[in-house]
């Protein structure tokens, strides 16, 4: 039994994915049909695409709190350069441009300075809220007769909602990235043993500040997916809890939170994980506050499960 | 002759096949201050391990003033009277000392910390032993020498009997030493049995009674320090099996100083407090063996040398170019690599497997426009793996799993794989079988023969004579001497490296 | 105890900067400004309090919000729902928070989980709970109508200092409401545990090196159980404090509010490697991003550089806190002529 226990645990997350999808087939035969499939991938290619970037910063050993209002502020730059007349690609590279200087600066401040990443991303989720809202105030900005930006958020290629087609694209190249370059495997040596990487030449700093500028950067596209999807910009938007369900599909996926070895495809497989349940209970229709305390006690076991399995 | 106040009697440890310790006897009577030493690898730590409870015995008993000991429970053994001085240290930094001291039972009235029973006490404890601390003091802001009299004041408080010391000096100045050494001899008058653990030779024969020598796993030798010679004590550490033949047979494919192209020149190197006035020419071709007890500063140097450590004082010179090593990544670039000594938390990356161990200090060589080609990988790497003869040789094996001597194999691997220049060991060969030892040692020839210049640290005196082209000793931070191997005889080196510098 | 100097810092900088509110404010140095203060930012600062006891510990609570709706919810049940008296409903209130904390606790020592995720985990649960329960949905006519029961709005209450003292006519002092006296009470009752029982230095000596602490045979599994408690704990005071401020409770109370309490306990030097740190650096952290925060919104400076300055000064206090502790390092190490480690 125990022997069992052992080799089937590192597919715990899929065999529990495949069951998901088994259950929910049955109980609901609406549950596998093509549109229902899309609208699961729809509503989690958000914080899928959060969730990529955040795996290289978890396996740093690191952590990024502000993803959130990056999201935010990046739509609302998005907006205000368009409004602006500058054009699309210039607002989509302003957004952008933010969210990976911002995160360049979390990962400065925790890897040059060493302060801890929890309280630096804390300290920045608060910084970067307050100038969003000072941007853009409290309100919505409607994002009208922009049909190009729009078409990011709300448009369909073949059918497949542009949002996937990103996150879907992204994701390979997340996993790319992860496993078929060096720098998956330089991240992974920095969270596993940062004084060996160091003694094996390795810029550690670098190496730090460039997952977090990543992790900026992918919350920054989540965030102008956003603004597009609801035709506004708004600088509450990615609101407290957003960094828990990133933070959360990474660590379903396997990877520690005290760094070394992870995996963008199990944390997308971490993704998928969430948007099933979230999906399984709005099908059986469960009232919110269900939702909430069966995600909170599931991401539990499911962690604790992993903690004994390390020992 | 009074009973012992500790009597362990066939105390072993072995894991699976590997014996750690064979069954071994240990006697320490009231006062009596008793070094234990071996080189590493010898049993040493596991013997302390298992009279702290930090390891469960496979056998034997410990009896404390007749009563058994609690094996295997830390709490409860501290409890019963033995406590650990650990070189780390075991103390709250942030608190104060009396808190320190009398952590976990501070005297209570009414559910209030009695902070004037608590002074009174601690005091009392410190008065009688001749400690002079002050009670207040913020225990981060002590001095180390300060702080290890904290923790032996909170082994007392815990009503200690017998007080273990690990290397207990490894970080002091040398007058600090002695203050510490005073504080031990007057514990030993008051009647507390002391193990003190130790590399250093002068401290052994300066602070203590009597000497245990544990070699393989055993106790070869059992003395009263006064009966016994520097030059005896080594050789029982070191141990005699390399015999005359062996040596000779070493001697003849040794070359001084290799092709005679002085690749790596060390020029006047210190740094202040630590190593003064290091100077040596390291030639293409051959291995210069670095020994000396431990604590003479010898890995300090060499990470000076590869850009890891800061040096204040002196140059190197690489083929003729003067080098200011800055970081590691800079040393490398010079074609400069250095296997470090403790693999767990300097060398490896324990979570990942061989294969990735194996290119982390290559990876730039495998990618074609920042993508890799696992295939050059593979091929590397499984051509590595061959030539290590790591077991088992499956790259996507977790290194942390591995036994110790495929992991140092790994670690050497990743070094050879960049084919450096000059290449620096730290101890290659801690923890390791003799099987392992001698494949790392044809590892190591076989890269001089290419025209490797490598530097080699240790203190196993066997793979010194065995491995050397020349050998130079360090004592204290300096170099003392530097001479061909061949033609060294071995009490020469012994009573160099044990020498009163 | 730390150097004077060192612990002198804090309080030195507090009023200097309240100092400089009170020049360059207007209306800041007003009676009824400091009324505000005291009011608006007690409760935080009991929150502060609780958070201090896990972040000694090595760990933190994210759950502290979420509890404090969960109080303020069985709050609004009990007494608008059930009619449950207020008498009762305060001890209640008490252990749901304190049982929400030991739950925390518990997966920190039993299930092994690291206290972020475990709080992170909790947070959610705790919040849905809120939701479960909330007497706002499950009886919609009730959400408008307030709390009355006096026992529980009797918290919302202020004392005027200037009578009570006979000065009346002198000076004109501000009223103290009755939150920031039981503030003053929880602290005096935390500091007291943390700094003078055995159950305090217990934690301190877990928080310095858990082994160490281990070894010493102090039951660490236990001690870390009640830290979590006492933040849930202090977190169900908060939510007294709030619902009767508020007279009703809603499903969002103290939504990210748990950011603050960590800032103000890291600003009032606990820092988050553990084993260090006093309350009373908490409640003044509290009131540090409390003046800061009050006075440029009196300044007309918009509300949201407050939220960039909260953050700016959590920056600022880590990297102090950080460069303290390298200098001190490097300072003993020259001094003594050592290696650092």
């Amino acid at each position: 039994m125990t022997g069992l226990m052992t080799r089937a645990a590192p597919h715990a997350l899929t065999l529990c994915v495949i069951a998901f999808v088994m259950i929910l087939a049955v109980l609901e035969p609406a549950f596998l049909s093509g549109s229902n499939l899309i609208g699961i991938l729809r509503a989690v290619s958000l914080v899928g695409i959060m969730a990529l970037g955040m795996t290289f910063v978890i396996m740093t050993g690191g952590i990024d709190l502000s993803v959130g209002p990056v999201s935010a502020i990046a739509g609302l730059v998005a907006y205000f350069a368009l409004v602006a007349g500058h054009g699309l690609v210039a607002a989509l590279l302003a957004g952008a441009g933010l969210g990976l200087l911002i995160g360049i600066a979390n990962g400065l401040l925790v890897a040059s300075l060493g302060l801890p990443a929890i309280i630096v991303t804390l300290g920045t989720l608060s910084i970067v809220r307050g100038s969003a809202l000072l941007l853009g105030g409290p309100d919505l900005h409607g994002i009208r007769d922009q049909a190009a930006y729009s078409f990011i958020g709300s448009g369909a290629i073949y059918g497949i909602p542009v949002p996937v087609v990103i996150f879907l694209v992204l994701a390979a190249m997340a996993w790319l990235l992860q496993s078929r370059t060096p720098f998956g495997t330089l991240v992974a040596a920095v969270g596993d043993n940062e004084r060996a990487a160091w003694l094996s030449g390795l810029n550690v700093t670098a190496i730090k500040a460039a997952t977090y500028g990543l992790c900026g950067l992918l919350a920054a596209i989540a965030g102008m997916i956003q603004s597009s999807q609801v035709h506004t910009a708004s600088a509450t938007y990615g609101k407290f809890g957003t960094e828990l369900d990133v933070i959360a599909a990474v660590v379903l996926g396997g990877t520690q939170l005290s760094g070394g070895a992870g995996s963008v495809a199990r944390t997308l497989l971490g993704v998928l994980f969430l948007g099933l349940l979230n999906n399984g209970m709005n099908i059986l229709n469960l009232s919110i506050d269900i939702q909430l305390i069966a995600k909170g006690a599931i991401i539990a076991l499911a962690l604790s499960l992993a903690a004994r399995r390390t020992g | 002759m009074t009973a012992p106040l500790l009597e362990a009697t066939g105390l072993g440890k072995s894991y699976g096949t590997l014996v750690a310790l064979k069954p071994s006897d240990l006697r320490l009577n009231r006062g009596e201050v008793r070094a234990l030493i071996g080189s590493n690898g010898a049993g040493k730590s596991t013997l302390i391990k298992c009279l702290t409870g930090a390891v469960t015995p496979s056998g034997g008993s410990v009896l404390l003033e007749g009563k058994p000991l609690p094996l295997g429970q830390p709490g409860a053994i501290i409890r019963s009277g033995v406590s650990c001085i650990y070189q780390h240290s075991n103390l709250a930094p942030m608190m104060s000392v009396m808190d320190n001291i009398s952590m976990g039972r501070q005297p209570t009235r009414f559910g209030f910390v009695d902070r004037k029973t608590q002074r009174t006490q601690v005091q009392d404890l410190l008065a009688r032993y001749g400690i002079d601390l002050d009670p207040d003091a913020l225990v981060g802001t002590l001095p180390t020498v300060k702080q290890k009299e904290v923790e032996i004041a909170k082994a007392l408080a815990q009503d200690a009997k017998v007080l273990l010391m690990d290397e207990p000096t490894g970080w002091l100045a040398v007058s600090d030493v002695r203050r510490l050494h005073e504080t031990v001899r007057l514990l030993a008058a008051k009647g507390v049995g002391i193990i003190y653990i130790s590399h250093m030779l002068d401290e052994i024969f300066a602070v203590c009674d009597s000497l245990t020598i544990l070699r393989d796993g055993e106790v070869v030798t059992e003395r009263a320090v006064d009966r016994i010679s520097r030059t005896e004590v080594v050789a029982a550490m070191v141990g005699e099996r390399l015999a005359r033949e062996s040596l000779a047979a070493a001697d003849s494919g040794r070359k001084a100083t290799g092709s005679g192209e002085v690749r790596l020149s060390v020029r006047g190197l210190g740094r202040r407090g630590v190593f003064r006035d290091i100077s040596f020419d390291l030639h293409a071709g051959e291995i210069l063996c670095i020994t000396g007890l431990i604590g003479s500063k010898r890995t300090e140097m060499i990470h000076a040398l590869f850009g890891s450590a800061p040096h204040d004082a002196g140059e190197v010179l690489l083929n003729g170019k003067r080098l200011v090593p800055r970081s590691p990544a800079w040393g490398m670039a010079n074609g400069i690599g250095l296997v470090p000594e403790d693999r767990q938390h300097e060398g490896l990356m324990l979570g990942m497997p061989i294969r990735d161990n194996l290119v982390m200090t290559t990876l730039r060589r495998f990618h074609r426009f920042g993508v890799l080609r696992p295939r050059g990988i593979d091929r590397s790497v499984s051509s590595l793996i061959a030539a290590l003869n790591v077991q088992p040789p499956r790259p996507a094996q977790l290194v942390g799993r591995l036994s110790g001597g495929n992991q140092q194999k790994v670690l050497i691997g990743k070094w050879l794989a960049r084919d450096p220049s000059v290449l620096i060991l730290d101890e290659p060969t801690v923890g390791v079988d003799v099987g392992a030892k001698a494949e790392i040692y044809a590892l190591l020839r076989a890269a001089r023969d290419r025209g490797m210049a490598v530097l080699v640290v240790s203190s196993d005196l066997e793979e010194v004579t065995t491995l050397a082209d020349r050998i130079g000793v360090m004592n204290r931070g300096r170099l003392l001497s530097l001479r061909p191997a061949a033609g060294i005889t071995r009490p020469e080196l012994v009573a160099e490296i044990g020498a009163d510098a | 105890m730390p150097s004077l100097s060192s612990r002198l810092t804090l309080p030195v900088f507090f009023l200097a900067v309240l100092a400089i509110f009170c020049l360059i404010a207007p209306n800041f140095a007003s009676a009824g400004n400091f009324e505000n203060l005291m009011a608006g930012y007690a409760f935080i600062g009991i929150l502060a309090i609780g958070q201090s006891f896990p972040i000694l510990l090595r760990g933190i609570d994210l759950s502290v919000g979420a509890i404090l709706a969960l109080v303020g919810m069985c709050i609004f049940d009990l007494s608008l729902m059930f009619g449950v008296p207020g008498w009762a409903i305060l001890p209640l209130a008490l252990l749901v928070g304190t049982l929400a904390g030991v739950v925390n606790g518990l997966m920190v020592t039993v299930l092994r989980l690291s206290p972020f995720i475990a709080t992170l985990a909790s947070l959610a649960a705790y919040r849905g709970l809120v939701y479960a329960i909330s007497g706002r949905q499950l009886v919609p006519e009730l959400s408008t109508k307030p709390i009355t029961d006096r026992w529980i709005t009797g918290f919302e209450t202020y004392f005027d200092l200037t009578r009570v003292l006979g000065l009346k006519g002198v000076v004109k002092l501000p009223w103290v409401p009755l939150s920031f006296l039981i503030l003053l009470g929880t602290l005096l009752v935390f500091h007291v545990l943390l700094a003078h029982t055995r159950f305090g230095r217990d934690l301190y000596a877990i928080g310095g090196n858990p082994e160490a602490a281990r070894l010493a045979g102090i039951k660490v599994g236990r001690l870390t159980v009640a830290a979590y408690a006492i933040s849930g704990l202090c977190a169900a005071i908060a939510a007294i404090l709030l619902v009767a401020r508020l007279t009703t409770s809603t499903e969002g109370l103290g939504e990210g509010i748990e950011l603050t309490a960590i800032a103000a306990a890291v600003i009032g030097g606990f820092s988050l490697t553990g084993g260090t740190g006093r309350l009373l650096g908490s409640v003044i952290g509290t009131f540090l991003l409390g003046i800061v925060l009050i006075g440029l919104t009196q300044m007309g400076i918009s509300p949201f550089v407050q939220q960039i300055l909260t953050g700016l000064i959590l920056l600022v206090a880590v990297g102090n806190d950080r460069l303290q502790t390298l200098r001190a390092d490097r300072q003993r190490a020259r001094a003594l002529g050592e290696v650092p480690a």
